[in-house]
């Protein structure tokens, strides 16, 4: 049985399931040059951590001990960033007496049809987040507006700035030829693809534990996301000089 | 609802994995350490954002390994950072034998792209699970894979060019 570097890999990383660590364990005993691979994989392994391993009976140094145990660790980005965190994206309409108009009511329309889409794939997708995301003219798909549309297009992955309401995952070609990205907001995270000028969302679902706070610095990509970008990406994810370039490009391909 | 002074513990324990983790981007102590403040800082600022039940190693490792890349690309090119600790001292023993080759393996991983470098410190270094290594680098389980894959080849590559070279 023939086994591919990546699962011989898994197999030293202590990563396989049962049944597939049986098959390698048995693979190695009749193959030596498997069993040779695979314990390249473990000695790199402990080399690596061997490495590093002196660090961890290092004294931790005061000031660390400090700024972990203090409260009271405010720098001026700190406040910066604190202050500048984005008020809610939504914020629930003032109560009105007078009858809605045609245009409210179309409006309410467009937000019930945001609803059965989100509600596909997740009913929290869409709370909050309604000025960033729109229906295409078309009616069929949704696009992404606003700062998630200008993030998308403009902003490097990790490289947020201070108080962002979007946040980049990974950029990557799809196997339609054109180049996806992840992102989360506040509570939320999808996957846009482009197609020409717009930013296409083929899917965006409620990140776990969203409960209405901001979490950007420690959210999660929600497992629809992720599965979504492993179903189309081909190759590997943009590095940050092929992102600029892309960019550069307009994202078009 | 994890309260402030627990948190606050709880990252306490953390600082030596969070220092190796550092380290093992940084190379030099101070610079490791530098690094892992500014996180300390981001991370109590935002403690709001932490969401009590998930792995907190994970979301620590997060904001240090952001902190980094915002720290790089502020930089521009990243200078050569690594610097030899004292090279040939106990010459001739085991201990020198290993700490020679603490050094070719520090060497060798500073010459690994930033992507790399960061999942080998995650997973070789920490020893994270795949599952929480792609947490923290938010990507998905099978982009992790291939990009460990892929760092392991370039680490070895330039472990087997230095022994040649020394050989």
């Amino acid at each position: 049985m023939s086994f591919s570097d990546e699962t011989l890999m898994a197999f030293a990383d202590g990563e396989l399931d049962d049944i597939t660590k049986h098959e390698v364990e048995l693979a190695m005993r009749l193959d030596p040059q498997l069993a040779a691979r695979v314990r390249q994989h473990q000695a790199l392994r402990s080399n690596v951590f061997n490495a590093f391993a002196p660090t961890l009976d290092e004294a931790v140094p005061q000031r660390l001990q400090a700024a972990a145990r203090s409260g009271k660790v405010v720098h001026l980005n700190t406040v910066r960033a604190a202050r500048n965190v984005p008020p809610p994206l939504v914020t629930a309409p003032a109560p009105r007496k007078r009858s809605w108009t045609w245009l409210e009511w179309g409006a309410m329309a467009a937000t019930l049809v945001a609803g059965v889409f989100g509600g596909i794939i997740g009913s929290q997708a869409f709370s909050g987040n309604g000025a960033m995301v729109g229906i295409d003219n078309d009616g069929g798909s949704l696009v992404a507006r606003g700062e998630l549309a200008n993030s998308l297009s403009q902003q490097l992955a990790s490289a947020a700035p201070p108080g962002a309401a979007v946040r980049i995952g990974v950029s990557f070609v799809s196997k339609d030829g054109v180049y996806c990205r992840s992102f989360t907001l506040p509570n939320t995270g999808g996957l846009a693809c482009r197609d020409s000028s717009v930013w296409r969302i083929p899917v965006m679902a409620a990140t776990e534990g969203g409960g209405g706070e901001y979490r950007q610095a420690g959210s999660s990509m929600p497992a629809a996301v992720l599965e979504a970008v492993d179903a189309r990406i081909t190759g590997k994810a943009l590095d940050a000089n092929a992102e600029r370039n892309a960019r550069q490009q307009g994202w078009k391909r | 609802m994890t309260s402030h002074t627990t948190l606050h513990a709880d990252i306490a324990a953390l600082l030596p994995r969070l220092r190796r983790f550092a380290r093992s981007l940084t190379f030099n102590r101070d610079d490791g350490d530098d690094l892992v403040q500014g996180a300390l800082e981001r991370a109590l600022g935002h403690s709001g954002q932490y969401q009590a039940g998930t792995r907190l190693d994970s979301w620590m490792f997060r904001i240090i390994k952001n902190a980094w890349i915002d720290e790089i690309r502020s930089r521009g090119r990243r200078e050569q950072m690594f610097a030899p600790e004292e090279a040939g001292a106990h010459v001739g023993d085991d201990f020198a034998e290993a700490h020679q080759q603490r050094l070719a393996i520090q060497k060798a991983m500073s010459l690994l792209s930033e992507d790399h470098r960061i999942v080998i410190a995650l997973v070789l270094v920490d020893g994270l699970p795949y599952k929480e290594a792609a947490d923290v680098l938010e990507i998905p389980m099978g982009t992790l894979t291939s990009r460990l894959a892929r760092a392991r080849e370039a680490l070895q590559g330039l472990l087997s060019d230095q022994a040649r070279t020394v050989a």
